[in-house]
């Protein structure tokens, strides 16, 4: 953590509303808390060993466990006394919501039910690193099993919760990947507001989803998940207790990232500086905010799957059990009509960081501010329409499979606008070769191979012989990781001074970059060569004839992981001890680059007032 | 960017003009009701779609035991009434009208309870396992459920409002405001009733 100071933010006394109960809370009376509330709804609930209904009684004294452990932390760490407050009619005071926007707290803040929204990003960037640490862990474990037929590094049991549970891992983190943490920390001043439009909704945004990760993990104690990430109907509802976690963990995500879509829309609507007309917007806020409207329709679906699943497992409801009237493909079906609109909730905010990214190192304006717009906006309403091209071999509706295949293959057009625009905007420029303009380049590359193996898979007879198969695999890590994870590594290059009031370390930085990017295409590409020959995905035995393409695909992902490694040991040591950064360091004009680090707790002295858009290079403007 | 400083400036963010933040707080909660209202059309689809298969034979319960249609209707009219009435209420301030509001929502909540307690379809295996009967019985289920969390946040919503009207802390320029962001939750969950009653209502 950096240790610089600005005696401007630090110059207020600290408020201190001594006899308020927000002054004792924090993390530790959260987890205490929520232990309390665990154990008692667990006990309560908990079933006698030689019950009739022993299988639904453990489920649902574990479910209560998990959704009392959430409550109880937020209760602990103070998250309702606003709305326990508003309810008896004694509001926070001016003093106490000062508390609670953590000025002068120092450290401690990060651990406290906080209201600054720089906090808040923080607490996600933090958040976010660690998932994907956890994710990537398990994906080399994964990949260490596959290493050689027959290498069995890990049991066929642990292997099936290996690969669900690193799928919802990485799902989970790359949602907020980008606007977690950056639509957190940078957005606001990007469009000159002072704060979120509900500071204390920011912070229960994170900390909701702060206790999703416990719920997750204690999968691994309680038999982990035999299902994948995708949780198919009825496997799901006849899984052991550890897909008790898996629902829980949905179902509180989901209720945070309905909140913090909420807030982050509304703060872009409702916020914005003076003068900053919708086409003064910056081009990242356009795009993770498409991003965040997005899931606020399509997440509740997800929901709704789960609490289906949960009253199959706790109630004995019939939802997805035929013999009562119930049918797996209603899960598919409300699974995709999230799950494919989520795949856009993750992309679109990596490739905006890169229309952010790309002016401002070729120096030169945003090639069609209209253009990337209009590919955003067409990607987010076509993606509601796309859902049942995962479902063509399952049997629903044949003669459905037609349309779909067509509504699918239309996103190439507005994805094409946005390579358009990624190209258009670099076309003919002089790139300042720094991190991230080298993600940049990648991701066109990557999202480039991502996007034309997708075609294959949109297309009903292609996908007849490819489904299911390590080809679909390669395919959205191409898409996920290859662009929208090397997007946000591109954000956080850029915003690392920002954020931290240090430089990332460059040397370290380019060494991860060239591992990472290498052991990426070894990797992926080696398994597009085992799907299309046929080896099927989530099955830790395969025959000898893939030997080859797995064990360079293996390769690839040691080099992938020594990358990553390297980046963290980066971020790690420049935030400690990193050069100090200018103000402004790439000579941007968006507004973030106009705040001194730390950036003040209202973020402006005064409000500015926008007079021109913010790609005006070589405009002498 | 090109930016200039604003001279006059007199907006703060925590001392907004309470019908800027008014307005804030009313287009926060409507996008929360369209995260809540992709709940409810995805209930229903769900309602119908497995209606429509009859996966078995399996869509009404095995000894017919369906609920009449009014069922819907009956915890539906309380949150009707509690709309209205805080829609009367929220240019007065009115004690009264709030007073009501909070009664439709414990009678209306009493309500609700009562038919989930009291479900006819729930039948008890040779093991001694309870189950229900159907995908009709499964789905009607999960709309209650719903139907009870609308209820319990309504109450909490309703509670408040009248206790900060009796003890006369209702701010007469942001905590209108606030009425009207209220008023847009008590009629979402009065049409989300009322859809669940329509849908519960073709067996």
């Amino acid at each position: 953590m950096t240790t610089l100071h600005n005696t401007s933010t630090h110059s207020r006394p600290i408020p201190n509303p001594a006899k308020s109960l927000i002054t004792k809370l924090n993390m530790g009376t959260g987890t205490v808390v929520g232990i309390l509330f665990a154990l008692g709804a667990y006990y309560a609930l908990r079933p006698a060993a030689d019950a009739a209904n022993f299988y639904n009684q453990q489920n649902k004294a574990l479910l209560a466990g998990m959704f009392a452990w959430s409550i109880g932390f937020l209760v602990g760490i103070g998250a309702f006394i606003g709305p326990f407050r508003w309810l008896i009619g004694k509001d926070l005071t001016a003093e106490e919501q000062l508390y609670l926007a953590g000025d002068g707290q120092g450290i401690k803040r990060y651990f406290k039910y906080c209201t600054d929204h720089k906090v808040v990003g923080i607490q996600y960037l933090v958040g976010v690193m660690a998932m994907l640490g956890v994710g990537g862990t398990m994906a080399m474990m994964i990949r260490t099993s596959l290493a050689i037929p027959g290498g069995h590094f890990v049991g066929a049991t642990i292997y099936n919760s290996l690969v669900g549970l690193h799928g919802i891992t990485m799902i989970i983190a790359m949602i907020i990947v980008a606007t977690g943490p950056f639509g957190n920390y940078i957005m606001p001043i990007m469009i000159g507001a002072r704060d979120m439009a509900f500071p204390r909704l920011n912070a229960l945004s994170w900390w909701v989803l702060f206790t999703a990760i416990p719920v997750l993990c204690s999968a691994w104690f309680l038999g982990g998940i035999p299902t994948g990430w995708t949780a198919y109907a009825p496997l799901s509802v006849q899984a052991g207790p550890g897909m008790n976690a898996f629902i829980a963990t949905i179902i509180i995500f989901a209720f945070s990232t309905a909140v913090a879509g909420m807030n982050i829309t509304a703060t872009v609507v409702a916020m914005r500086a003076k003068g900053m007309k919708w086409n003064r917007v910056p081009i990242f806020v356009i795009g993770a905010t498409m991003s965040v409207a997005l899931a606020i329709p399509a997440f509740p679906t997800f929901m709704l799957a789960m609490v289906q699943t949960a009253t199959d497992r706790v109630f004995n409801t019939g939802f997805y059990d035929a013999n009562v009237g119930g049918s797996g493909w209603l899960y598919a079906h409300l699974f995709w009509i999230m799950g494919h609109p989520e795949v856009y909730v993750i992309l679109l905010p990596g490739v905006a960081i890169l229309m952010e990214i790309a002016p401002v190192f070729v120096r030169k304006p945003l090639f069609s501010f209209n253009a990337a717009v209009m590919g955003f906006a067409g990607i987010a309403g076509l993606s509601v329409l796309v859902w049942a091209h995962h479902m063509y071999i399952s049997g629903w509706t044949p003669t459905l499979n037609g349309p779909f295949m067509v509504t699918t293959e239309m996103i190439s057009v507005p994805t094409g606008l946005l390579f358009l625009v990624l190209l258009g905007t670099i076309w003919r420029g002089k790139p300042w070769m720094k991190l991230p303009m080298l993600a940049l380049f990648a991701v066109i590359w990557n999202l480039l191979i991502g996007g034309i193996t997708g075609i294959y898979l949109s297309d009903v007879p292609a996908d007849n012989y490819l489904h299911g198969s390590m080809y679909v695999t390669a395919h959205f890590h191409y898409t996920l990781m290859g662009a929208a994870l090397t997007g946000a590594v591109a954000g956080l290059a850029y915003w690392f001074p920002k954020m931290t009031g240090r430089m990332l370390n460059e040397r370290a930085g380019y060494i991860s970059f060239w591992f990472t990017q290498i052991g990426f295409q070894i990797l992926f590409l080696g398994m597009f060569i085992a799907g299309a020959e046929g080896q099927p995905r989530r099955v830790v035995s395969f025959a000898a004839m893939y030997k080859y393409q797995n064990m360079i695909s293996t390769g690839g992902a040691y080099l992938v992981g020594t990358g990553f490694i390297i980046l963290l040991w980066a971020v790690i040591h420049s935030w400690r001890k990193g050069d100090i950064a200018p103000q402004n360091p790439w000579g941007a004009k968006t507004l973030e680059w106009t705040v001194p680090y730390p950036v003040p707790l209202e973020n402006f002295d005064e409000l500015p007032v926008i007079t021109s858009d913010p790609y005006g290079y070589g405009k002498g403007n | 960017m090109s930016t200039d400083t604003s001279a006059n400036h007199t907006f703060h963010i925590h001392h907004d003009a309470p019908a800027v933040v008014g307005r804030r707080e009313r287009l926060g909660v409507r996008l929360l009701i369209v995260a809540d209202a992709a709940f409810v059309v995805a209930m229903i689809f769900s309602y119908f779609y497995l209606r429509g298969l009859n996966a078995n034979g399996g869509w009404v319960p095995k000894g017919g035991h369906t609920l009449s249609a009014s069922t819907g209707w009956v915890v539906a009219a309380p949150l009707v009434i509690a709309a209205i009435a805080h829609k009367i209420g929220a240019k007065s301030r009115n004690v009264v009208t709030s007073g009501i509001v909070l009664l439709s929502m414990l009678v209306g909540g009493y309500l609700q309870w009562h038919q989930l307690a009291h479900m006819p379809f729930i039948s008890v295996d040779d093991g001694g396992r309870h189950f229900f009967e159907g995908a009709y019985a499964s789905n009607w289920a999960v709309l209650g459920g719903a139907n009870m969390f609308h209820y319990i946040i309504g109450t909490f919503l309703a509670l408040g409002l009248f206790i900060r009207r009796s003890r006369a802390k209702v701010d007469p320029t942001l905590e209108y405001w606030r009425q009207l962001t209220a008023s847009s939750w008590f009629t979402w969950i009065a049409i989300s009733a009322v859809l669940c009653a329509i849908t519960t209502g073709i067996i």
